[in-house]
């Protein structure tokens, strides 16, 4: 959380400022001797310098068989070394001939640039030495937070940071909060509720519909069945335009006369059933059983 | 036989020239630069003498050569031997003049003093080291026989050439 809020921060100043640079060049640094400060370098009070480009020039002095090296340096600060150096070997070569060399620095803080100087290593001397440094900086680094590019920009930032109490604020703890919460709950309980009862509404409107559906087409078919009634009106005329001839209508069958024999079979089948109902009627009236 | 001949002579002549010329293109890139460092000045110190030397009170011409092949190239610096405009001269001009190198970016490069070669206005220079180089030429002019220049403008022109090796 606290990283976020960081980050947050720095996000915010990052891209609410915005960087002006100026440019600037040094005059000869090594005017007055051949080691020189760099406390007078660019305008003061500048916490933003940052140096890009060291020029020098100088003519050696020196016989030509003689040995002799130049250093052109700074030391650095906070550490071992030189956060710039150059060396001229001039071992073996004439003296007299001025020599001028260029070099890009990658904005290095001023912070990091220590006593500079020229020192010569064997036989010889130099003259008409000019040392000069290119800088840049940024006008509004009045403070280390007022932009990014400010050195100990992300330090002052973090140390805010540090310095300010942050509160936590947990909503969970706040009562109102809670009481919201519980309330809400209630409300969707009865909502479930509802729900419910909306569902079972709803499914027994939709039998109904279902039931009110049957009787309404029942309706429609016996309206229609009606209505087909209605229209059917079958034409009777033609039974009524019908006329029968009239005439007598003469017996045709001729009975002969004759004897017709009994059939025997079927005496002894009706005299059968008949025994047989007798005996069955009778056996009511038998008491011995 | 001598029909025979006729005919083929007018069958070459007829026949299609089945040749193309394809020409080759490139660009060299100069690895050897030539530019005007000062514009130098005529000093007037007397009435029969010009002079570009700084206690004349004239200005020294300078010429940077600037060479990023090693040891590719020669350079030549030719000083004046007549003025490019002045006014009319009824008499002969002495001209005097000397080129010298007077800054390096290199510490090897002061050996190019040592090493030039002068003959007669032009001084040659052995460009061994890359880098850049400053010539600077003093050229002095003598009107006569202790006359006196007739009064105007004079121009002279000083001749830097990179030669390749």
């Amino acid at each position: 959380m606290k990283k976020l809020a960081v980050v947050a921060l720095l996000a915010i100043y990052a891209t609410s400022a915005h960087s002006e640079y100026l440019y600037g060049i040094t005059g000869n640094m090594a005017a007055t001797g051949h080691t020189w400060g760099m406390n007078s370098v660019g305008p003061s009070n500048q916490r933003g310098m940052r140096i890009n480009g060291v020029y020098y020039q100088y003519t050696p002095i020196k016989n030509t068989e003689d040995d002799m090296l130049v250093h052109v340096r700074n030391k650095r600060v906070g550490g071992d070394g030189y956060i710039f150096s150059s060396t001229d070997d001039w071992s073996g070569l004439p003296g007299g001939i001025a020599i001028t060399k260029g070099f890009v620095i990658d904005n290095l803080p001023i912070e990091l640039w220590g006593e500079g100087s020229i020192d010569i290593e064997g036989t010889g001397s130099v003259v008409d030495a000019n040392v000069v440094y290119s800088y840049k900086y940024n006008e509004g680094c009045t403070t280390p937070m007022a932009d990014p590019s400010c050195p100990g920009y992300a330090d002052a930032v973090l140390a805010m940071m540090r310095d300010s109490t942050v509160e936590y604020y947990d909503p969970m703890g706040d009562s109102n909060i809670s009481d919201v919460l519980d309330e809400k709950v209630d409300l969707d309980e009865e909502d479930e509720k509802e729900n419910e009862e909306d569902e079972d509404r709803g499914r027994l409107e939709r039998i109904l519909s279902g039931v009110d559906e049957s009787v309404l087409s029942a309706n429609i078919l016996a309206q229609n069945l009606l209505m087909f009634a209605m229209t059917n009106n079958p034409s009777m005329n033609p039974y009524y335009d019908k006329k029968l001839m009239g005439g007598v209508y003469k017996e045709t069958v001729v009975l002969h006369g004759g004897e017709l024999p009994d059939n025997k079979k079927g005496a002894r089948a009706g005299l059968a059933q008949q025994i047989l109902h007798t005996q069955m009627i009778s056996m009511q009236y038998d008491k011995t059983e | 036989m001598k029909k025979l001949l006729l005919v083929s002579l007018i069958l070459a002549s007829n026949a299609p020239a089945f040749a193309e010329e394809t020409p080759i293109t490139g660009n060299v890139q100069t690895r050897c630069l030539i530019t005007t460092d000062t514009n130098g000045v005529f000093g007037n110190p007397s009435p029969t003498k010009l002079s570009t030397a700084s206690t004349d009170g004239g200005v020294v011409p300078v010429v940077r050569y600037d060479v990023t092949l090693a040891d590719a190239y020669l350079a030549k610096v030719t000083t004046p031997t007549e003025f490019s405009s002045s006014p009319a001269l009824s008499d002969s001009v002495s001209w005097t003049g000397s080129t010298a190198v007077t800054k390096t970016t290199d510490a090897g490069m002061s050996i190019y003093e040592t090493n030039k070669v002068t003959y007669g206005q032009t001084t040659q220079f052995d460009l061994t080291i890359a880098g850049s180089t400053w010539f600077s030429s003093e050229s002095a002019a003598l009107y006569g026989v202790n006359k006196s220049f007739p009064g105007g403008s004079y121009t002279a022109v000083i001749l830097a050439e990179c030669i390749a090796k």
